[in-house]
């Protein structure tokens, strides 16, 4: 069950990528006047972008992992209190 | 499952946020350039200090009605979790100037507005650092709290419009007119918005808790 909604959040994220391209791609023509602008396309075409990606994945990552052992270390205690007003 | 289903949404729309953030198609608009991919960065700030912010003003008010201390360690918390987030936003968006207006610091409407919306928060901090008892302490920064909070609406909000602000979306420019708001941004930038709003939430919850625990702590001791 647990895993299954885990499943379901991924398949909307997945859908919602896949709706953006669709928009993207109906954007594209009138987009012409638009190209003589300074993007980070050599960036891009390099394929060094992914390494960026990575790299905040990676920091995000990280303080996420951070986050939940706290909350997991707040609960233990949460549990214990609770445990020693009980038993009392 | 049923209690932290939102942590795991906030995890997934960040990630979601940092990897379409830097992939996905954007508008090319002179000047701004790449950096329009701030609007996923460094706006949620704001919008996630305001949603905290707001948090932390119905806590107070709930304080107010039905003192506990519950009430005023959320209200404290989250208030303290909003200031994190407005800092963080006035230092995205001086890094962010420094490249687009030539300064870091610019005198502009949004940030002197910004700065002083901030420090009205800092007095908070102060203020509410100041008393040695509990339920004055808690009962003065409530009440202070409500005032900070409306007199940081206009700051952000109205005043930049009024006057000529660079700041994109001021200066007579309504919403996100100037940033051409397409589709293409806003199914980034309203899951950023969300996601970083739950992590700030997140981080809520888990120092109100060790707070709450210390207070029991202290009582059963």
């Amino acid at each position: 069950m647990k895993l299954f909604k885990i499943l379901a959040v991924w398949c909307f994220i997945l859908c919602a990528t896949a709706g953006a391209q669709s928009v993207q791609a109906q954007a594209a023509p009138g987009a012409a006047d638009q190209t003589n602008v300074e993007m980070a396309d050599t960036l891009r075409q390099d394929g060094k972008i992914y390494v960026v990606v990575a790299v905040l994945v990676t920091v995000l990552g990280g303080i996420l992992i951070y986050l939940v052992s706290l909350d997991r270390k707040v609960s233990k205690l949460e549990k214990q209190l609770k445990d020693d007003y009980v038993n009392r | 499952m049923k209690n932290y289903w939102w942590k795991i949404l906030a995890a997934l729309l960040l990630v979601f946020t940092v990897t379409a953030g830097l992939l996905t198609e954007v508008p090319r608009l002179a000047i701004l350039n790449e950096t329009i991919r701030n609007l996923f960065f460094h706006v949620p700030m704001w919008f996630g200090m305001i949603i905290i912010l707001l948090v932390s003003v119905v806590y107070s008010i709930k304080y107010l009605r039905n003192p506990t201390i519950k009430n005023d360690v959320i209200a404290y918390e989250s208030a303290k979790v909003g200031i994190l987030f407005g800092v963080l936003g006035i230092i995205t968006g001086m890094e962010w100037a420094k490249f687009t207006w030539g300064e870091y610091w610019s005198n502009d409407p949004k940030q002197n507005a910004a700065a002083i919306g901030l420090l009205l928060y800092f007095a908070y901090l102060v203020l509410r650092s100041s008393f040695a008892e509990q339920q004055q302490r808690a009962r003065i920064s409530a009440v202070y709290n409500i005032f900070a909070f409306f007199a940081l609406i206009p700051l952000l909000f109205i005043l930049p419009r009024l006057t000529d602000s660079l700041h994109p979306g001021n200066g007579g420019n309504p919403g996100f007119n100037s940033y051409d708001l397409d589709n293409r941004l806003r199914l980034v930038f309203y899951p950023a918005v969300i996601g970083w709003t739950l992590l700030g939430v997140w981080i809520v919850n888990v120092k109100a808790r060790l707070e709450l625990l210390k207070q029991r702590l202290y009582e059963t001791v």
